[in-house]
């Protein structure tokens, strides 16, 4: 008897929700990359924003993309950085919510597709019928630049859906497994952000004769910070102002060089628009 | 307390019909024993009494005794008050016996012998030990009428009839299945034998001598 | 004739999976899967505890979430237990337990997001679900003469507390506790989505190539498990209730009206949110039924089907590891470390080593599946195995195996393989989530793309599906009269 006692005790306490002297300010980041990486970098820019709006600024770690989004939504965290589709996901479900910043380096971003050298595609080989029928890994279903704008360039070259296109197409999850995915040979080719590319290659840790990238996209908008729309009342007046301009004049090197970044410029929502469009065409947005 | 009646019963067991159909009258205050050998339907006859009466407050201790191995014997023997207390009194009971319900079935044990194993679980008992327990708890349900089956078959001769003493003194309205053809005709007034599924036999057990019965024993 | 019945419909299932494997995506296509393994298999010899900063946290986390999942789901399936007469539980029942809890906490985190209650109930409800039907079991197995014996009107609450409850008591003990074991497993895969289990930091260093973190992970998660019958001891099983959900952390705080928008929006079907009413409905769910459902329900079902071959297969291969007849001592418990090692490794992480080492298809999948399930079918017929006596002269070896021991345990072991097919179906849907096209991709894509509408469609889809499986098996269990006692059929 005693312990079905204990039982509804559990279940009640666990209903109470502890109560925060001060409301903290809680941001998150897409997972896109390697997770030491990305907690190390966003503890960081966590510190410096504390310092900068005096504020308590916390960073919340998330498994997926789409968590990422539906965190935001929720109200659990209020600012997010996110790639572009997944910006575009989250603005759309939180009225009044807008981009604040991006990278100067998300103006034009792009992806890289990258071969196994069995493959025998050579470097800048550029997309062909040689690619047909072999393997192809994009990154998270819902990247931008992993998912997002090759399936939309790969579509408009081989004028069909992937699946079609290529004998199999997967999904790694992350930047860094497309990597490990296309180096161990599992894929034979694969969609990757350039800037997580470019910052591995440079860190030595990809062997580049066994990988090697055979074509790059154009250039389109990518990663932005986002902030939700009812900041002003809850953390106080020109709350917002301050968060943009805290991440605009972000100017030490060692944090810039985590995302990596050169620096930050403002955004708005109307950067994103082509996103937009895109994530109609190939159906990821309800239009 | 009207009779209690069974009109025309029968019961069957997959194709075949393994008792009746019989019908009988049991009158308040008559102490029936039902006489015959193994398999001639006692236990049949007894079970359709109990379906028949159970709801005017009978009382069964079935052959296997229908005790619950994980509980005590005092448990056990509370049992047959269930009905006479409410639900938060026999939840609390589980845990934690009153004193007045210990006090009202401490008696019952003494007399059947077993009162030292009061808080021993059914299960680890010798079956003795086990069919008194099944009789305490008919004893303290004190029902209307009791419907035993081979009550006190494992118990030696005193003890046996201390038992039925006991039973035959809470219950002066019963029905026992009984192999024991002397304890029968010392406790009963009425002996029916049942052979084959049907009444063979019905009479007062005054007029009746061992020997009288001794043929339903027969192959 | 009922050995005949049972080889026949072996057959027949081997006969089904080959047909499978002509239309299932198999093929191997890695060109250098040995780098990465090799510092895989250097990475789990050398467990490095120091790397994993907060692994005493993730331990405690990890427990307390079994415990109070599985404690909340023990009281919610024994209250259903009690009325599973009624069509309309039994049904609920069914339905609950059939969705996968990384499903449940999926959807709990579109309402509750990152905070404890998602992963408490998506463990307490399905759990719930099994619960009630296994202790329903349990109750009705039980010897119903002490209540038939009991005086009228004793009250259905009375009867229930004094009869059939002590004399299941125990039954329903030791099932419970074994199913702590799986509350564990369910915990710690809870983290692959967020939770902040072992699974969590088990994803990451896998993710990462942290391979000597995911060995110390690994190590520890084995040694829980293993040593869980020395540490859950019945005395100490309320402070454990009492602390656990203290240890739960607090994660992020539930905004209520979040979950009002999940009831009242996120699930309602796009075309009638957007207002083009039920016309729209027709070609939505079409859409959905056509490009997405099929197509997962044919790949689940072609996995299912060649795992479960396989399973059987594996498990008739590895029982012999754990029975005495075939081992002595020192290598029968060598053998019950490789059996504990093959079912507690969750199916995830051997689908993604595999897939290091095959690439992707179906193949990892299939693998992955059948080892941690022949594993545990393998365990359970090596213990029912040790029940038999051999006469003295009997046959060794391989004559043993194949004339004394095999024909005896053949009829459980098709009764177990039974019971898990529906089990081996519901697995898939983590599968899917690595990239198998079985219905729980397109339920992750569903969910990535945050149309909670489509992915409660092919939510439900799937736990009728899991639920047609059941059915069959249950009645193929009952043609052949194939049963195995609730309380035996462990395994998660």
């Amino acid at each position: 008897m005693t312990h079905r006692l204990m039982w509804l005790l559990g279940a009640t306490l666990l209903l109470v929700t502890p109560v925060a002297s001060a409301e903290p300010f809680v941001f998150t980041a897409i997972p896109d990359e390697d997770e030491t990486r990305l907690q190390k970098r966003f503890q960081k820019v966590a510190d410096y924003l504390t310092d900068e709006l005096d504020h308590d600024v916390r960073f919340v770690p998330v498994k997926s993309y789409s968590a990422a989004v539906t965190a935001f939504r929720n109200d659990q965290v209020q600012l997010a950085w996110f790639g572009g589709l997944s910006g575009v996901q989250a603005r759309e479900r939180v009225p009044g919510s807008r981009a604040i910043a991006q990278g100067v380096e998300d103006t034009e971003f792009r992806t890289y597709i990258i071969a196994n050298e069995d493959t025998r595609l050579e470097t800048d080989a550029g997309l062909s019928d040689e690619m047909r029928d072999l393997s192809l890994t994009f990154g998270s279903k819902s990247s931008t630049s992993g998912r997002l704008m090759p399936e939309y360039y790969l579509r408009e070259h081989f004028g069909e859906p992937p699946e079609e296109t290529f004998s199999r197409v997967g999904f790694s999850g992350n930047h860094s497994r497309t990597i490990s995915l296309v180096a161990s040979g599992a894929y034979q080719l694969g969609a990757v952000n350039y800037a997580v590319w470019e910052n591995e290659v440079e860190a030595g840790e990809i062997d580049t004769d066994a990988v090697r990238v055979i074509w790059k996209t154009p250039r389109y908008p990518d990663y932005q910070w986002t902030i939700r729309g009812d900041i002003d009342d809850r953390f106080g007046d020109g709350f917002t102002e301050q968060v943009q301009q805290a991440l605009l004049t972000m100017d030490d090197p060692d944090l810039l060089e985590s995302f990596p970044r050169e620096g930050f410029i403002k955004a708005d929502n109307d950067d994103y628009a082509v996103i937009k469009e895109v994530g109609n065409e190939l159906g990821l947005l309800d239009p | 307390m009207t009779s209690l009646t069974l009109h025309e019963v029968v019961a069957d067991y997959g194709e075949g019909r393994v008792l009746g159909p019989l019908s009988l009258t049991l009158s308040p205050g008559e102490r029936v024993a039902l006489v015959g050998k193994s398999g001639a339907g006692k236990s049949t006859l007894l079970h359709l009494m109990y379906s028949h009466w159970r709801h005017r407050n009978a009382a069964l201790i079935p052959q296997q005794l229908g005790l619950v191995d994980t509980l005590s014997t005092f448990h056990n023997v509370y049992m047959g008050g269930l009905p006479r207390h409410s639900i938060h009194h026999n939840l609390i009971t589980l845990a934690r016996p009153f004193r007045r319900d210990i006090d009202a079935i401490f008696p019952l044990l003494e007399r059947l012998e077993i009162a030292d194993k009061c808080w021993n679980r059914a299960g680890e008992l010798s079956g003795g030990q086990r069919q008194r327990i099944a009789a305490a708890r008919a004893l303290y349900q004190a029902g209307s009428v009791l419907l035993a089956d081979e009550p006190v078959s494992s118990l030696d001769g005193p003890q046996a009839a201390a038992a039925m003493t006991a039973l035959t003194e809470t219950y002066d309205t019963a029905v026992l299945a009984m192999h024991d053809v002397e304890l029968a005709l010392r406790f009963c007034d009425r002996v029916i034998g049942i052979d084959q599924g049907t009444i063979a036999l019905d009479q007062p057990s005054r007029r009746l001598a061992t020997s009288d019965v001794l043929p339903l024993y027969a192959s | 004739m009922r050995q005949s019945a049972s080889i026949r419909l072996s057959l027949a299932f081997v006969l089904v999976a080959f047909v499978c494997l002509l239309f299932a995506d198999l093929q191997i296509s890695t060109s250098n899967p040995w780098q990465e393994l090799g510092r895989l298999a250097l990475g789990v010899v050398t467990p490095d505890f120091a790397a994993v900063d907060y692994l005493g946290k993730a331990v405690i986390r990890t427990l307390a979430f079994a415990f109070v999942g599985v404690a909340l789901g023990a009281g919610g399936g024994f209250m259903l237990a009690l009325c599973f007469r009624h069509r309309v539980i039994r049904a609920g029942c069914a339905i609950i337990r059939a969705v996968h809890e990384l499903f449940w906490a999926l959807l709990f985190l579109q309402c509750f997001g990152l905070h404890p209650l998602t992963g408490v109930l998506a463990i307490a409800i399905p759990y719930a679900g099994i619960f009630a039907k296994v202790y329903a079991e349990i109750l009705d197995e039980t010897d119903p003469e002490p209540a038939h014996a009991l005086p009228a009107s004793s009250g259905r609450l009375s009867t229930l507390l004094y009869t059939r409850l002590p004399l299941a008591w125990s039954h329903l003990v030791s099932y419970t506790a074994y199913r702590l074991e799986c509350g564990l497993r369910s915990s710690a895969v809870l983290g692959f989505i967020g939770m902040p289990t072992l699974g969590y930091y088990l994803e990451s260093s896998f993710a990462q190539g942290h391979y000597s973190s995911v060995g110390a992970l690994l190590l520890i998660f084995y040694v829980l498990i293993a040593t869980l019958k020395l540490w859950v001891r019945p005395r100490l099983l309320p402070l454990y209730l009492m602390a656990a959900p203290f240890l739960l952390g607090s994660g992020l705080p539930i905004a209520w009206s979040n979950v009002s928008r999940f009831l009242t929006q996120d699930v309602i079907p796009a075309p009638i949110r957007s207002g083009e009413g039920i016309a729209g409905l027709g070609p939505w769910l079409g859409d959905l039924l056509t490009d997405q459902a099929l197509p997962g329900i044919l790949n689940t079902l072609l996995l299912t089907q060649i795992a479960l071959v396989l399973t059987g297969a594996l498990a008739l291969l590895l029982f012999p590891l754990v029975s005495s007849h075939f081992t002595r001592r020192l290598s029968g418990t060598a053998g019950h470390m490789v059996l504990v090692i093959l079912r507690s490794t969750p199916e995830y992480l051997l689908a993604f080593i595999l897939l290091q080492l095959w690439g992707p298809s179906m193949l990892p999948a299939v693998v992955a599946l059948a080892i941690h399930n022949g594993g545990i079918i393998g365990h359970l017929i090596g213990q029912r195995s040790n029940t038999l006596r051999l006469r003295p002269d009997a046959p060794h070896g391989v004559e043993r195996y194949a004339y004394e021991v095999v024909p005896r345990l053949y009829g459980p072991f098709l009764a177990l393989l039974f019971y898990r097919w529906e089990i081996i179906m519901r697995e898939t849907a983590i599968l899917g989530i690595l990239g198998v096209a079985t219905l729980g991709f397109y339920i992750d894509s569903a969910i990535q793309e945050i149309r909670i509408d489509r992915a409660l469609v092919l939510i439900l889809i799937t736990a009728l599906l899991n639920i047609g499986i059941d059915s069959l098996a249950r009645h193929l269990r009952a043609r052949l009269r194939l049963r195995y006692r609730a309380n035996s059929r462990q395994g998660c």
